[in-house]
């Protein structure tokens, strides 16, 4: 071997500043946007009577996890590199089809749950291969889809149900143990919370335990940050992406059936607007819109300031009709903040 | 540092590890390489020259998996094949490094190391990434080829271009490569990179990988390869192996012979009125 | 560091902005309208009562801008100031969202809780919740079959079937023979109810055309392209005032006979109604919807008066026709009916 003999490396290299932990903490992309929460969290605390309350932190939390359940998923496909602009409205498209298939078939409720599973994911892997058969930029294909699934959805419940919204299945089998599981809540005191605060932090661990430790995690940042390196060194990126739009999908049906369990009767028109949301919560907390950087924790953390901000400026009685105005304002100085955090945090002076 | 001199280059005594026997590619109608052979074994520097447009990335791809050739055979170990993918290449012990690396910027070098073969722990839904040992072996393995990281988790997109070519060279070793395929690799390096680089090609040749060494720098090809192909526009040029030729007739060969001979004859100054650095007497200098 | 101290300054400076854009929201409505009611207070006086200042929250299922909620509000603010009421209005098309707004007024223990049950469905458990944690509940404009199940004292509005079957008759009267109802929200029970009341009773025949609300230009063609197909079409109803107005551009591109007619007022429709680009309109008077709902529920508050008798209050349907408009004129441009 030609390469001289190295000495050990010596324990601390003179060459590494030495960086606080606080620092080195604050430049992860997730953490840097929990400053913007705290921010956020005393800024309502204060304008806000009745923000910090307890009842209150039940409904916050429950905002939160209903955008931050499809924001994870949304998350890891940003940073994968693409987006879904379906996923607003294929979550009503899951409910809708396990309300109709339940109901038309006379059958357990369970079975049309998970006959939803399936077509859920169908959507999904449609996207998947759509996107990877004809390398139109994900964006686009995406919109078709979106498109394509508003006129499904508004056509076949009315050429089934007769009417806009679907027929109500309370009474029906398994709708009472559906319901524990997808809509169910637990009140400790003041506080309510909803189960899909669990299935929130379930959604959220997996997925950073997945991008973090998992070979596939590892695909996910190589494809997102560098596809054709990726490609050369034998990564399947076909396969990535089709797993990651699989994954949105399989939210997209958790939230569907949330939504079919807490208030049983569908709108077929809902859900058209919140992919977007689903992208803010995620940029806000880390994610590049190009690919390759983000997290999943800080999804949620974006998920927990778009709950704060707009049920806080209901708190703080601020004019309605100026509400998406302070909304929009209030996300992007959270995001400024975020931004800023970082870039101290990785200045070496 | 043992100064890099090319061994001898042996009589194949088995196959060549792999090899090129007039190959062609089209593109359409378009003739990308014609009739191009090639030879690798193990132990020594097989080194593709040509200009800009003479067909070298195609070779590369052919060798590497992208692409299928469309004529000739392609013999990996004497055995006639063609490559489906190119983690099919990879599989076969052909490593390739391109031009752009073929890293992902914004990942830390321990990630970018073990892409695409991350050794893993663990089994069913609890199988999860060796972190540590990518880490460590990260960190041994570039030490081994002479690279004293400062932090592996450092993204690769902040190494310097030689950096990363040398680590990305000491992955192509690490995995086990039988022969390794550089496109480029001192082409965008300043000169003291370059000979960083070509050292530890040389390293690599030396543990016995058979390389394929593309540029169009002919001094750095001459340093240390065993057998010259020349390409131009698709088609071979000429094809020596180190005693038969010298550095510059290859030189020559590869800025254009006889063309260029011409040429100059053509660029000559033409012989002007007066003793040179006077001012011509009106009139503008033709 | 000159370039993060400016982006601290840029920081502060915006965060210095909202802060004092959110201080003028504080106050409830500022500018102009502050002005038209300070000159409205000056002419009836001041709150009427020494009650307590009390807090009635409404939360409606109203999008974006739209002008008719803008008059029940303005018939709610008139209240809340007669009576000394803390109003606060929120609203939200999709139903959960709009199940959030109430929950957040149960968070804030309010006094009063007004709602619109256009999804009765996505609203029952968090009503139910309201009437539980004892917060006074009165609905309004739509869902008057739900109301009393839910728990509500009292709906207010117009009965939607009634209403329609309104429009039947008079389209009768008019002579129409084939009919077009153009339902611009989705999911809207009240909007099925007046189509299907308006059928019931009309003698012609009768069709249904979904449009989106939200988009008035993707209305006028929808309406234009089915004016254009069927030609046999001699009347448009339309469920909201601003749809007339789309309704009318419509049949002129169209080129077409059909009488526009439209449920709800407002200052063009009246204008629309003198000038007789439009036949007639159905009002539900939802100035007096919104100004009820505050008023019933301070005297629920101060004498447990209920309104009603387990009942809906009527506001509607009020049938305009042209010699009405004349007598209104004044009132749709002050933007009150």
């Amino acid at each position: 071997m030609t390469a001289a003999g190295q000495p050990a490396a010596p324990h601390t290299d003179e060459r590494l500043l030495r960086t606080s932990p606080l620092r080195k903490l604050l430049g992860r992309p997730e953490l840097g946007s929990v400053v913007g929460a705290v921010a956020v969290l005393l800024f309502f605390a204060i304008v806000a009577d009745s923000f910090l309350q307890a009842s209150s932190l039940g409904t916050v939390l429950y905002a939160a996890s209903t955008i931050g359940i499809m924001a994870a998923p949304v998350a890891l496909l940003m940073i994968g590199g693409e987006f879904d602009l379906s996923a607003g409205v294929m979550v009503t498209s899951s409910a809708l089809i396990s309300s109709m298939f339940s109901y038309q078939m006379t059958a357990n409720v369970w079975v049309g749950v998970f006959v939803s599973l399936l077509v859920t994911l169908g959507f999904g892997a449609f996207n998947g291969f759509m996107l990877t058969r004809t390398k139109l930029p994900s964006f686009i294909i995406t919109l078709g889809t979106f498109l394509m699934l508003t006129g499904l959805n508004l056509g076949f419940t009315k050429l089934i149900s007769g009417t806009v919204s679907t027929k109500a299945i309370g009474n029906m089998e398994g709708f009472e143990s559906a319901r524990k599981v997808f809509a169910s809540h637990l009140t400790l005191g003041d506080v309510e919370l909803k189960v899909t605060i669990l299935w929130w932090a379930a959604l959220v661990a997996i997925a950073t335990w997945i991008l973090i430790r998992t070979r596939f995690g590892n695909w996910i940042f190589a494809v997102g940050g560098e596809a054709d390196a990726a490609r050369a060194v034998g990564v399947p990126v076909i396969r990535t992406r089709i797993g990651l739009y699989l994954g949105v999908a399989f939210a997209a049906w958790v939230s569907g059936q949330h939504l079919l369990f807490s208030y049983d009767v569908v709108q077929s028109g809902e859900g058209v607007g919140n992919e977007l949301i689903y992208i803010i919560a995620a940029v806000i907390g880390g994610c590049l819109i190009t690919g390759g950087y983000g997290s999943a924790i800080g999804s949620a953390v974006g998920a927990v300031i778009f709950g704060m901000t707009s049920k806080g400026i209901v708190y703080a009685e601020w004019n309605p009709d100026w509400f998406k105005f302070f909304l929009g304002a209030m996300l992007l100085l959270a995001t400024l903040l975020n931004a800023w955090v970082r870039k101290r945090a990785e200045a070496t002076k | 540092m043992t100064a890099i001199q090319a061994p001898a280059p042996r009589d194949a005594a088995g196959p060549a590890l792999v090899e090129l026997d007039g190959v062609s590619k089209y593109y359409g109608n378009i003739k990308a390489l014609e009739d191009v052979s090639l030879e690798v074994h193990a132990g020594e520097i097989s080194c593709v020259l040509g200009d800009n447009g003479a067909g070298k990335s195609t070779l590369i791809k052919i060798i590497a998996g992208l692409h299928r050739h469309d004529a000739g055979t392609f013999l990996i170990e004497g055995e006639e094949t063609t490559l489906a993918n190119p983690r099919d290449a990879l599989d076969r012990g052909i490593a390739t490094v391109y031009q752009d690396l073929a890293v992902v910027p914004l990942m830390p070098v321990w990630r970018n190391f073990f892409l695409g073969s991350e050794p893993t722990k663990g089994s069913g839904p609890f199988k999860r990434l060796d972190v540590r040992r990518m880490r460590g072996t990260t960190r041994a393995e570039l030490l081994r080829m002479g690279i004293d990281l400062r932090d592996v988790d450092q993204p690769i997109g902040t190494l310097s271009g030689g950096e990363r070519q040398c680590v990305a060279i000491a992955r192509a070793v690490y995995f086990g490569a039988k022969v390794l395929v550089l496109d480029e690799p001192t082409a965008a390096l300043g000169v003291k990179q370059s000979g960083v680089v070509l050292k530890y090609v040389a390293a690599a040749r030396d543990a016995g990988l058979g390389v394929v060494l593309i540029t169009h720098n002919p001094h750095h090809a001459y340093l240390v390869g065993d057998r010259f192909v020349l390409l131009k526009r698709g088609a071979m040029a000429g094809s020596h192996t180190k005693d038969g030729v010298t550095l510059d007739e290859l030189t020559r060969q590869m800025a254009g012979g006889s063309e260029l001979d011409q040429l100059s004859h053509e660029l000559e100054r033409a012989p002007s009125p007066g003793r040179p650095g006077d001012r011509p007497a009106g009139g503008d200098t033709p | 560091m000159a370039r993060v101290r400016t982006g601290v300054r840029a920081t502060g400076a915006v965060l210095a902005a909202v802060l004092a854009a959110s201080l003028a929201g504080c106050s409830s409505t500022g500018g102009k309208r502050a002005e038209e009611r300070a000159a409205q207070q000056a002419a009836e006086g001041r709150a009427a009562v020494n009650t307590p200042r009390w807090t009635f929250a409404m939360v409606t299922h109203s999008g974006d801008g739209d002008t008719f909620w803008d008059i029940v509000q303005k018939g709610a603010e008139q209240a809340a100031v007669k009576d000394n009421i803390n109003f606060l209005y929120s609203h939200d098309a999709e139903g959960q969202q709009q199940a959030e707004l109430v929950q957040t007024a149960i968070d804030k223990k309010v006094d009063g809780l007004i709602v619109s049950l256009a999804k009765p469905d996505s609203m029952k458990a968090v009503v139910a919740k309201a009437v539980k944690a004892g917060i006074p509940v009165i609905t309004v404009n739509s869902g008057s079959a739900e109301s009393k199940a839910f728990g509500a004292l009292t709906h207010i509005g117009q009965d939607e079937s009634i209403a329609g079957e309104a429009v039947g008759d008079e389209l009768d009267e008019r002579g129409r023979k084939k009919a077009l109802c153009v339902l611009h929200e989705q999911g809207n029970v009240g909007h099925e109810q007046r189509c299907a009341g308006a059928k019931k009773t009309f003698g012609g025949t009768m069709q249904n055309l979904y449009v989106d609300g939200t988009n008035m230009p993707d209305v006028q063609a929808s309406i234009e392209a089915k004016l254009d197909s069927d030609r046999s079409i001699d009347a448009v109803v339309t469920l909201g005032a601003p749809f007339a107005a789309a309704a009318v551009k419509a049949k002129q591109t169209a080129g077409s006979k059909a009488e526009i007619d439209t449920f709800d007022l407002n200052a063009s429709v009246a204008t629309g109604l003198q000038d007789e680009s439009l036949g007639f309109a159905v009002d539900q008077q939802p100035y007096l919807q919104g100004y009820q709902a505050v008023d019933l529920l301070w005297l629920y508050r101060y004498n447990r008066n209920v309104l009603g008798g387990g009942l809906p209050v009527l506001t509607g349907p009020q049938v305009i026709t042209r010699d009405d408009a004349d007598a209104l004129a004044e009132y749709t441009n002050r933007g009150t009916r």
